[in-house]
């Protein structure tokens, strides 16, 4: 067995890269040098969690000195993270210097940002959640406000700081109430505290309220998800798809700890006031509204941006189906699959976002993309590629993605499958937006006057979209080993 | 690996080479030269790779327009005419590819034959005793498919099973029968054609154009080869965002709303029935204790409790129903019709449908016998509603094209009457006239779309007397009109023919088959009237249009590629039995399991099948290795069915034969 403290590594890796990167921020020449001694960092840590993934990673969960867990989620998720945020740092790469905002403590900020999604994903005690998800937010706070001449930015920023400060009191709270329940923080101790039966559940089951609350708003679930088209549309790109990825990705890592082993009682999920009813309905509510309202947007970003939120919706269904076909998380599988294929087609259809605009234009309407498909088909290729994969068109890893989940939902049986038939059918609604992006591209012209979107180059972009285009096509004809990858993950999650 | 790099790279390579040597000689002609040869090499390394004995035909004959896809993506986008060609002969050459499929079939219908069947097939010609060889007949042509086992037998041929996730059972596994082959070479026949059709319309984006058709046609022949579940799925979705480009980039005004509308109708059905495909594994794999598999003809073993069948039926039915497209489903079809470019009305109209009605007969009918049996009588009244009402459609359109659309929408009425009514000769008249219905409204659209592109319009007002004008037009225009109202002699009165006279005792629609036949056959009459009104209305009276007096006639072009249909159009009408002989015995098996097994469904909640090995117990775990290797296996008792199982609420005899006057079945 290795020595606990091996096995962070990684996000020891990325930390010491972050301090790194300040200093040689101050004597680099150019900031896009820095876009890829970032990208390289996280790549090797990345791959650092890929090799521990695979060399040891204990069937049972364990943790380093009580607040980190070591476990195959942890790893997982790190090279989720990390490989999302690294195909982030690339499009800024390129989207930073082509709109003239270039400036090195981006990528500081952004590896930060990074260590505490790392942490957050194996967190497994309320301190060390809380001061990771903090970590996390911080960072993406000042992301998003990072293109700060725009009034939008500045909105975004301010409304999801707000938002997100808010949901960080009511998750502490929450953690307040459950120490005071049971007078201990780590989640494993919370939840043998709980099943002994000696602790008040009224404390318990009110806290379990408020980190519903807490959890939903920081995965934009329906109805907590009004901070999500303002930040993603405000951000710039690159930090769009930071958020839609790793953010979203440590979230739902943190989510499923604190639900499966701290809240695994069954009592505490199956009951009528449960978790699991509720992770149920809010799962309904976010897949109807996020896929209506992304229907009606004008902007390519707010529109994927609502689909992030009914990805969401997705991962929901995921998580309940993995509890309702066993509730030792063996399932959870599909739900960190769809994690994997849900980054790589978000990096993917973002990436070909910022390809599109030039020179301080973005595109951001449909109306950008109009003739985009016939002048520059390199462009629109990949945007299409992504853009079938996010709707779960076969045979990309979108498909496999959604297709595992609905899986998961009919074999949960009883309500979960009518949750299936919803799901299927909210993707109908989805097809319908998605499509917009190639009747643009493909079937309409510029109106007049208007000239076509002209690309940007950047090879840092196209290596993003070359990577990224791999991952889903791959993950869509040969999605065995992901999938295995995901099973072994969650093997050792609850226990 | 080595047969597969030879093949698919050595082969080639050199032909193409041989191909740049030729244009050294003839620099004029460089990309026809260039074109053979590329061909030549693929098509060669191809059927060497698929040959029966390496058990890769039918993979190579759907990698064989993947490949051409690819190479079109590398001509420049300017040499729109080398695109053209290239595209076009390369499915040529993929349609010559598939014939070999025939040997099996030409064999049995003409080896042993006395007279000049048996003199085509041998090339030998008797005469009073002395042979005489007059050349290498058509078994040289076959080579080693003559061999093959024929389709006198039921079960699927030219089988290929690769796993391919092996996690959930998803096997990569082709194979065609009876009720498949005539539609592969429907395919295969008609994507060249369709491209052929468009061939001077399209003139924008031409190189994406030839791309989406072979996309097309890798979609089309996927799903019809496929034997599982997971991989059909994947081919029948993978189909839709060419024909979306095809109707979205190259159609009429309102294109981008006519393809939205099928991609979304087709959608809606499709993931309604992905979901219910995860059910029917669940439910297998749940049965038989853990065993992963989406296979076909493993599945369709599973007999699920009544309730769960009628839901499953409707799940898998709605999304063949919404493709076939079935009253009150098939209101998408006349917008994508109208809007699609001639080519992609073709092969809308020829095979994309044809795939919702197979759909029935190759999955929802043989997993969900039960409701498909009890269903049938209900769904029958669907068909005949759209027969009508299509009908009725049709002869108030002004707009020929529009008339076309909404007599597909009837003529598709029948081929789901036929299939419902769960007979021999109802099926077997259904696949035909799926054939006939493919090959007549191909043709029609082709001949609406000639002229279009003289005239641009539709409008029937606008014509009148054309027959002075073009009378070569009008000759083949009236020979496609009789084979689809269906004149005995061409290929519409055969299938209709079979589908009326035995849905009207077709058990499955209980005592409602005569009335329901009656009603169909209205549908006959009715065609008449709409297809004649618009054929007066075009071709006959005076001349009143002077923009109709310059029209020029068929050119040869148009006249080489419908001269197939036409030919097609009398030989499946004078002698069906060709056609109807191979899918007697897959349609048997069809009929008679589906029977047996409705019959055999139990009203309670637990699913059983027939003659599943089920894997020992789990608590047996030593033995578990040496499970997979149990050749015989224990097979383990299946639950028989209860008690108060149903009493024979069915027919006992599997089929049910009628003698046919036209004698395909017998």
């Amino acid at each position: 067995m290795t020595s606990p403290w091996i096995v962070l590594a990684p996000l020891g890796f990325v930390a010491f890269g972050g301090l790194a990167m300040m200093l040689t921020e101050a004597f680099a020449k150019k900031a896009a040098e820095l876009a890829v001694v970032t990208t390289t960092i996280l790549f090797a840590a990345a791959g650092l969690s890929f090799a521990l993934f695979f060399l040891d990673t204990p069937t049972a969960p364990e943790m380093v000195a009580n607040y980190l867990a070591y476990d195959g989620m942890a790893f997982y998720l790190d090279m989720v993270i990390c490989g999302g945020a690294a195909l982030a740092v690339l499009l800024a790469g390129g989207y930073l210097r082509e709109h003239q905002i270039e400036r090195g403590e981006f990528y500081v900020v952004l590896l930060f940002t990074v260590f505490g999604a790392m942490a957050l994903g194996r967190a497994i005690d309320l301190l060390s959640i809380f001061v990771s998800l903090e970590t996390l937010s911080l960072g993406v706070y000042g992301l998003v406000a990072f293109r700060r001449h725009s009034p939008r930015a500045a909105e975004g920023a301010l409304k999801y700081f707000l938002l997100g400060s808010f949901a960080s009191a009511i998750l502490l709270f929450g953690m307040a109430l459950l120490y005071g329940a049971t007078q201990s923080t780590g989640i494993h101790a919370i939840s043998e505290r709980i099943a002994s039966g000696e602790v008040d559940s009224r404390l318990v089951v009110l806290s379990m309220l408020l980190f519903t609350v807490g959890l939903a708003f920081k995965v934009s679930a329906v109805p907590f998800h009004m901070w999500t088209p303002d930040a993603y549309e405000g951000a710039a790109t690159p930090v769009t798809t930071f958020m839609a990825v790793v953010v979203k990705a440590a979230v739902v890592g943190v989510l499923l700890r604190i639900f499966f082993v701290c809240f695994g009682h069954e009592e505490l999920a199956n009951a009528q006031g449960g978790w699991v009813p509720a992770l149920t309905a809010l799962a309904a509510i976010t897949l109807v509204v996020g896929n209506i309202a992304a229907l009606i947007q004008k902007s390519v970003k707010r529109m994927l941006a609502y689909s992030s939120i009914s990805h969401a919706g997705f991962i929901l269904v995921g998580i309940v189906a993995a509890w309702k076909t066993g509730g030792d998380g063996a399932q959870l599988s599909t739900v960190l699959f769809y994690l994997l294929a849900y980054t790589v087609s978000n990096v993917l259809a973002f990436g070909a976002l910022i390809l599109v605009g030039s020179r301080g234009k973005e595109a951001v309407s449909y109306e950008d993309l109009a003739g985009v498909g016939r002048r520059h088909p390199m462009v629109a290729v990949p945007f299409v590629v992504g853009i079938l994969s996010l709707m779960g068109f076969p045979p990309t890893a979108g498909f496999f993605a959604k297709y595992y989940v609905i899986l998961a939902a009919v074999e949960a049986g009883g309500s979960m499958t009518y949750l299936a038939v919803l799901a299927v059918l909210c993707s109908v609604v989805g097809a319908y937006y998605y499509l917009r992006v190639l009747v643009f591209m493909f079937m309409r012209e510029p109106a007049e006057g208007n000239p076509t979107a002209v690309p940007m180059r950047s090879g840092y972009v196209t290596a993003a979209l070359v990577l990224s285009g791999y991952f889903v096509i791959w993950m869509g004809v040969s999605p065995d080993s992901y999938l295995e990858m995901a099973v072994q993950a969650v093997s050792g999650l609850v226990s | 690996m080595t047969e597969l790099l030879q093949a698919v790279i050595l082969w080639p390579l050199l032909w193409v080479l041989a191909g740049l040597g030729a244009t050294k000689l003839r620099p004029q002609q460089a990309d026809t030269a260039g074109i053979v040869g590329l061909l030549f090499g693929v098509l060669f390394s191809l059927a060497m790779f698929g040959t029966p004995a390496s058990g890769h035909y039918l993979s190579a004959m759907l990698l064989w327009p993947a490949l051409g896809a690819f190479v079109v993506l590398f001509v420049p986008r300017q040499w729109t005419d080398t695109v053209r060609r290239l595209s076009s002969l390369w499915m040529w050459a993929g349609f010559v590819f598939s014939l070999w499929l025939l040997g099996p079939v030409c064999r049995d219908a003409m080896a042993g034959e006395t007279g000049l069947l048996g003199a085509l097939w041998s090339g030998e010609f008797q005469f009073f005793g002395s042979v005489t060889q007059f050349g290498p007949g058509l078994q040289y042509f076959f080579g080693a498919f003559a061999e093959q086992p024929g389709f006198t037998e039921a079960g699927y041929r030219f089988v290929e099973d690769v796993a391919w996730i092996e996690a959930f059972g998803i096997h990569y596994k082709l194979g065609i029968d009876g009720i498949s082959l005539w539609l592969i070479i429907l395919t295969t026949l008609l994507t060249p054609i369709g491209l052929a059709a468009s061939w001077n319309s399209v003139n924008k984006k031409v190189k994406e154009f030839g791309f989406a058709f072979l996309l097309l046609q890798v979609g089309m022949m996927g799903a019809f080869l496929s034997l599982d579940i997971f991989l059909f799925y994947i081919f029948w979705e993978l189909m839709l965002v060419p024909m979306y480009l095809i109707i979205g980039i190259w159609g009429g005004k309102q294109r981008v709303y006519a393809a939205v509308k099928f991609f979304i109708y087709t959608m809606v059905g499709s993931l309604l029935m992905l979901v219910a495909i995860a059910y029917v594994v669940l439910q297998y794999r749940e049965f038989s204790g853990g065993v992963w598999t989406f296979d076909l003809e493993t599945l369709s073993n599973l007999i699920l409790p009544r309730s769960e069948q009628l839901i499953l039926f409707m799940a898998f039915g709605l999304a063949f129903a919404i493709k076939v497209p079935m009253f009150p489903f098939h209101t998408w079809l006349p917008d994508a019709h109208v809007q699609a470019p001639t080519g992609g009305s073709v092969i809308l109209a020829a095979v994309l449908l044809k795939l919702g009605s197979y759909g029935f007969l190759r999955f929802a009918m043989p997993l969900f016998d039960y409701a498909a049996f009890n269903l049938g009588a209900t769904l029958a009244g669907f068909a005949i509603v759209g027969i009508i009402y299509g009908a009725l459609c049709a002869w108030v359109q002004r707009d020929v094209k529009k008339l076309v659309a909404y007599s597909s929408v009837s003529h598709l009425g029948f081929v789901m009457l036929g299939i419902f009514g769960l007979s021999q000769g109802g099926i077997s008249g259904s696949i035909l006239q799926m054939v006939s219905h493919g090959i007549s409204t191909g043709a029609l659209f082709i001949l609406v779309g000639v002229i279009y592109d003289r005239r641009h319009t539709r409008d029937l007002n606008d014509f009148g007397g054309i027959a002075k004008v073009m009378p070569a037009y009008t000759v083949l225009f009236i020979i496609v009109t009789m084979s689809s109202v269906g004149l005995p002699g061409t290929n519409g009165f055969i299938g209709e023919f079979m589908i009326l006279s035995s849905s009207f005792s077709a058990r499955a629609l209980n005592q409602f088959g005569p009335i329901q036949t009656f009603f169909a056959a209205t549908g006959v009459v009715l065609a008449a009237i709409y297809m004649l009104h618009a054929v007066l209305k075009i071709f006959w009276g005076p001349l009143k249009n002077e923009k109709n007096e310059k029209l020029t006639d068929l050119t040869s072009r148009e006249r080489w590629i419908l001269a197939p249909l036409i030919f097609l159009i009398f030989w499946i009408g004078i002698f069906p039995n060709f056609f109807l002989r191979p899918m007697e015995a897959a349609v048997d098996h069809l009929v008679a399991t589906t029977t047996t097994q409705a019959n055999e469904a139990q009203s309670d909640a637990v699913a059983w099948a027939q003659g599943v090995e089920r894997p020992t117990p789990p608590e047996a775990d030593d033995s578990d290795a040496a499970n997979g290797e149990a050749d015989s296996g224990e097979t383990a008792e299946v639950p028989t069915p209860s008690d108060e199982s149903p009493q024979a609420l069915l027919p006992t005899a599997p089929t049910e034969r009628l003698a046919l006057v036209l004698g395909g079945s017998q």
